[in-house]
């Protein structure tokens, strides 16, 4: 829909150029967007370029400050929360909005429980959570609390309980980025689905796969603004990221080429107290770029985390640059010179309601250069935190912001920058580039690339098999908490890596023990 | 704390005032707390013209120095994301032994009463820094939730007091404790509040410009995340604690030279006090924030509320009805200025 048009006839919801800022800022400029029955509705953009705004706009939780919205063709002002759910309108976010210590089936029911007189009906309603899961092929056990259940199950959870009721519109924000490939394969089905019965749903992504695979049509925000809006037949990967980025990129991977040194780290036959590690052995060379590989549940996440001390360990042992060391804790990792960036951004590596500035300087005021005698030099810590955030543009540009109001992906720039902030031999990338758009992944690993370059270890633990492949000198397959393959040169695929990752069997040339 | 930022600053011409925007700009910096004191100062000025007296300004100054110290201690605690709800019986316990040992000394050298005193402090910190560890102990290494933690040694300290003091008060500590420290003044300022700037400006140095204040406000803000950052969590809450409590004991001591007697029923009052002093200036019980600043602005509302209070002439009852409601309008404000 374009701005000044009415909604479609089957429209569900439906901004028409709407405006909205925070004081000075504006994030959404003369947008328009309409959800259709029967539609798939693809949204992309870069982080920051005002999706979550747009959602909220949808959802009433925000007002727009210019423009209109129509609900079901009806034009509404000031569309409360509350109101747009009875409509049938429902997000689900990355954040969960579940309560951990309740069961799967009262979370399903929460805040809408079915009552004879006072008292709740708990016996109807198991049973329904049972049916519409069954109808939905969603195996999940009604009876489990949610914070026994694993991160992709509490999310289908989240994804399945906003569909109650009659046909409206759902809006999905990145439902993929924690989900398996067989649950991906289970939610696609299930879009499809909700599709075929008249459901409007708005899709985030940043996967061009997931365009292909379910969109109908898509819309680009960049910087507040819909620069596009096209049907997916008929779509380039160059357009979408030409559209999205606003100019054409020449090459998505970079240049990799770097001189190995000697063995920086080596895990020795790793085995940890929880079973997550049952015999996990690899190395890194100084200035090689060395990914791991495997799915989830493989333990390949675990190899961060035990190499940074965060692992309790029942045997084996690490060696950084030919020495043994007892790493028992982050702080050891740090001063042996290792430095993790761990994949849950929000629970793990920042403190959310302290300024950005204060995040990105956590490692420089260990420092001489940061404080002396224990004081801090705030006036130098200032001038490298603002260079290292140019430098990786950071946006906004605010050292003074909260580190939680920035976007997924600014976030991830502030991690990245403290890492930075202090050279370090040692570097242990986790997933890092889940929830990131197009452009800072690009810039993230021309980072990477320029880390091992100056000669540093980087390990790469990804779930995102191109990545793999294209950025790692050598890669190891995780499997079962065991390394399974070494992929060195011709055979670095995704075939091969895949393969081993579910425990088919390889051609024989290919497969290589990890040497020690 | 914010601060603009001095490159965005520079790039955009120098603004001028743009009416409603840049008011809730401002709000959004300050919060509230600026407009509330003020206001409070102007309805009690009105009601009652020896308000603004030089003779209750000191009143208010003696009445606020007790608090300001023991909601910092309480800010320190609630920073690193918990609370301390024993800085109440924890006053009382020193007060008691700090007199017992003063008394004690007075009547070994009764020729220098000023040892006595130094005495009375070193006995202060001995039960700072005992109960304080105890604190630590709980909240730091066994990761108890605080509010149990320090609930529980509530009783242990309250118990610990009556038997010390066997529920009487300690009479005949040194002259100069009482008339000095207790209620001396150096011109027209109270000695205690001299006593109590330096105190102010050690942990507004701690928190803002050391290593382990930033320490303190990334473990109240996200523990996880200190961990991984390679910040010791269990001994900045364990300092913190045994910092809190200590701060506390110094309060309790001073408060004892103002009553001039060991009671083993001091302090009270002073656990909701300091964690709405604290609130109201803008500490949030998630952890992570807080400051020195808006701590002081805090008590010096409340202090003037009850003050002005007194001087309007209503009851203590009612006003322990209105300092609640303070409380909880002040955490909805908070909450505010945060979203």
């Amino acid at each position: 829909m374009n701005p000044g048009e009415l909604p479609a006839p089957d429209s569900v919801i439906a901004l028409s150029g709407v405006w909205k800022g925070y004081g000075s800022l504006s994030v959404l400029k003369d947008v328009s967007i309409d959800l259709r029955q029967g539609q798939v509705h693809m949204l992309l953009g870069e982080n920051g370029a005002g999706k979550s705004t747009l959602v909220g706009l949808l959802v009433g939780a925000h007002a727009p400050d210019a423009g209109s919205l129509y609900l079901r063709g009806r034009k509404i002002a000031g569309l409360r929360p509350a109101e747009a759910r009875r409509a049938g309108v429902n997000a689900v976010m990355q954040d969960f909005s579940l309560a951990p210590s309740m069961t799967v089936a009262e979370n399903y029911f929460l805040g809408r429980e079915e009552t004879r007189g006072v008292f709740l009906r708990k016996h109807e309603m198991r049973s329904h959570v049972i049916d519409v899961f069954a109808q939905l092929g969603v195996r999940l056990n009604v009876d489990a609390r949610v914070e026994a259940l694993s991160r992709p199950e509490q999310q289908l959870l989240e994804i399945v309980r906003a569909l109650g009721g009659k046909p409206g519109a759902i809006i999905l924000d990145e439902p993929t980025a924690t989900l398996t490939h067989e649950e991906t394969e289970l939610l696609f089905a299930i879009i499809r689905r909700l599709r075929n019965e008249g459901w409007a749903i708005l899709y985030i992504t940043h996967r061009f796969e997931e365009v292909r695979a379910l969109g109908d049509c898509i819309t680009v925000l960049r910087d507040g603004q819909r620069v596009a809006h096209y049907p997916v037949e008929g779509l380039t990967d160059e357009r979408l990221i030409r559209d999205m980025v606003g100019r054409p990129l020449e090459s998505f991977y970079p240049d990799i080429s770097a001189e190995a040194g000697d063995v920086a780290l080596s895990l020795v036959e790793i085995a940890s107290h929880d079973g997550a590690l049952r015999e996990a052995s690899l190395h890194v060379r100084s200035g090689e770029i060395v990914g791991v590989g495997g799915l989830i549940g493989s333990g390949k996440g675990h190899v961060g985390q035990a190499a940074f001390g965060l692992l309790r360990l029942d045997a084996g042992h690490l060696e950084v640059f030919g020495m043994q060391r007892n790493i028992s804790s982050p702080s050891e990792a740090l001063r042996c010179g290792i430095v993790y960036l761990p994949q849950d951004r929000r629970g793990e590596a920042l403190a959310l309601n302290r300024p950005a500035h204060e995040n990105i300087s956590f490692e420089m005021i260990r420092t001489s250069a940061g404080a002396t005698r224990g004081f801090l030099r705030k006036r130098r810590l200032r001038s490298d935190v603002d260079r290292l955030m140019k430098s990786l543009d950071v946006r906004p540009r605010s050292s003074a912001t909260e580190a939680q109001r920035f976007s997924g992906g600014n976030q991830q720039k502030l991690v990245v920058a403290r890492a930075l902030s202090r050279p370090r031999q040692i570097y242990i990338f986790c997933e890092p580039t889940a929830g990131i758009d197009v452009g800072t992944r690009v810039e993230l690993y021309r980072q990477l690339v320029a880390l091992c370059r100056k000669g540093a270890a980087v390990l790469l633990i990804t779930s995102d098999l191109q990545e793999l492949v294209h950025l790692s000198h050598r890669i190891y397959v995780m499997r079962e908490g065991r390394m399974v393959g070494e992929l060195r040169g011709e055979a670095r695929t995704e075939e091969e890596v895949t393969r081993l990752s579910f425990g088919l069997s390889s051609a024989p040339e290919q497969l290589r023990e990890a040497p020690r | 704390m914010t601060r603009s930022n001095s490159q965005s600053d520079a790039a955009r011409p120098k603004a001028r005032f743009r009416g409603v925007s840049d008011v809730n700009a401002w709000f959004a910096r300050v919060g509230s707390l600026p407009i509330l004191v003020v206001l409070a100062i102007v309805v009690f000025a009105w009601g009652n013209a020896r308000f603004l007296s030089e003779d209750n300004i000191i009143n208010i100054s003696q009445q606020g120095v007790y608090l300001l110290i023991v909601a910092l201690a309480q800010m320190l605690v609630l920073i690193a994301g918990g609370f301390d709800l024993s800085v109440g019986a924890n006053m009382a316990l020193t007060s008691i032994i700090s007199s017992k040992v003063m008394v004690a000394m007075l009547a070994a050298y009764p020729a220098v009463p000023w040892l006595a005193v130094a005495a009375g402090f070193v006995a202060t910190l001995g039960v700072g820094v005992a109960t304080g560890a105890l604190n630590a102990f709980g909240v730091g290494v066994l990761r108890i939730n605080p509010f149990i933690v320090t609930l529980a040694t509530t009783s242990i300290f309250q118990g610990a007091t009556l038997i010390a003091s066997e529920g009487t008060q300690v009479d005949g500590l040194p002259k100069p404790f009482i008339y000095t420290l207790g209620s001396g003044f150096v011109g027209n300022v109270p000695i205690v509040l001299l006593v109590t700037i330096p105190i102010v400006l050690a942990i507004y140095l701690l928190v803002s410009w050391t290593r382990f204040g930033r320490n303190l406000y990334a473990t109240g803000s996200n523990p996880r995340a200190a961990l991984i950052a390679g910040i010791s969590v269990t001994f900045t809450l364990a300092v913190t604690y045994t910092l809190c409590a200590s701060l506390a004991a110094i309060a309790g001591y001073l408060l004892t030279a103002r009553v001039s007697s060991g009671e083993p029923l001091l302090g009270g009052e002073f656990p909701l006090r300091s964690i709405t002093a604290a609130v109201i200036g803008g500490c949030s019980l998630r952890g992570g924030q807080g400051a020195v600043g808006g701590v002081v602005l805090g008590v010096i509302f409340v202090t003037i509320l009850a003050n002005g209070m007194d001087m309007l002439r209503l009851g203590s009852s009612i006003q322990m009805v209105i300092l609640g409601v303070v409380l909880m309008f002040a955490v909805v404000m908070d909450r505010y200025k945060t979203s």
